[in-house]
């Protein structure tokens, strides 16, 4: 029964998520999606115990918690693969071409560089980067965090060139 | 309401903290491989970890608890995954540090030449794309690509998690 109060509580996320990026883009709210997946999560959890409190006598909070966490963890595992991914960008470009083909060399010298210059501007609008002229220059903000994902990279193992290594 | 997990559950979580602990010693390792590899090796030796423990605890093993815990495990890996492809993979934080490591201003085609470590967008192209043909969903013919039957299917479930999300 735990479980159930737990996919109810999965139920209130998936239709509150939604319902918060619509909002938020209509009514130009601040807060980024990531934000708002985390305030839709703890809501719908927030409801999933209360429910769980007064309708099962013996409510099991980890039973309700283990589904509701795998299920939300999945939907935002699945929106994290479609938000910005560069390689599904060029698959729905070339799918929504007429004729459902593309030269190599128009994914290289259009679409490319406008994904490129896309992501410079979501540094430039998170304070991360700034222009100056036709330059651009890190932040304090930005120099920080690149600090952050550096040791982390480094800790980890991880190579700083974000390319994907076939031979892995 | 009883907040206590049970015995399994206990376990994934203790093992779901354990994970990223694992992912540093693997990556002082070398024989442990790229980063990828070394994700996959981590969630296998965790799951193998959690069997064990469901096998080894002492008492009756309840499906409530095994499934429970299972879930829990899940969920840790799934928020492991984002968080390690983000590093390993993000396209726009590879774009900061780039910028940050030059250490001086940077006009959009030197950015483009720092992020690729001397290489150009063309060969940045070419690595998404090598994923996108790998897995089947696109087909070069010469200078041409186009999607597959499967890729177009992938565009399809692409659009529909970006509507049912609250993508647009």
């Amino acid at each position: 029964m735990s479980f159930a109060v737990g996919l109810v509580a999965v139920v209130v996320f998936a239709l509150l998520a939604p319902a918060l990026q619509l909002t938020a883009r209509a009514r130009a709210w601040s807060f980024g999606p990531v934000t708002l997946l985390a305030i839709a999560a703890v809501v719908s959890h927030g409801l999933g115990v209360t429910l769980g409190i007064f309708v099962v006598p013996q409510f099991q909070y980890w039973d309700a918690a283990s589904i509701f966490g795998f299920c939300v963890m999945a939907y935002v595992f699945a929106f994290g693969a479609v938000y910005k991914s560069v390689s599904l960008d060029i698959l729905l470009g070339l799918v929504d071409r007429p004729g459902r083909r593309a030269p190599l060399s128009e994914i290289a010298e259009t679409q490319v560089p406008g994904l490129f210059q896309g992501r410079i501007g979501n540094l430039v609008d998170g304070g991360l980067v700034e222009p100056v002229g036709s330059h651009f220059v890190a932040t304090a903000a930005g120099r920080t965090m690149a600090g952050h994902v550096g040791r982390l990279r480094r800790a980890f193992g991880i190579g700083d060139t974000s390319l994907y290594d076939f031979s892995d | 309401m009883n907040m206590l997990p049970g015995p399994a559950q206990a376990a994934a979580i203790g093992l779901s903290i354990a994970f990223p602990l694992l992912l540093l010693c693997y990556a002082r390792i070398a024989a442990t491989g790229g980063s990828g590899r070394r994700f996959r090796l981590g969630c296998v030796s965790i799951i193998a970890l959690y069997a064990i423990a469901c096998i080894a605890l002492p008492g009756q093993r309840h499906l409530d608890d095994v499934l429970g815990g299972l879930l829990l495990l899940g969920t840790a890996l799934m928020l492991c995954y984002i968080l390690f492809s983000l590093l390993a993979w993000g396209f726009t934080l590879t774009l900061l540090t780039a910028l940050v490591q030059a250490e001086r201003p940077l006009t959009l085609e030197q950015w483009a030449e720092a992020y690729m470590q001397g290489g150009d967008l063309g060969a940045f192209t070419h690595n998404r794309l090598k994923l996108l043909v790998g897995a089947g969903m696109v087909i070069a013919a010469g200078n041409r690509l186009a999607p597959t039957a499967k890729g177009v299917a992938v565009a399809h479930l692409v659009k529909l998690v970006r509507l049912s999300t609250g993508l647009g």
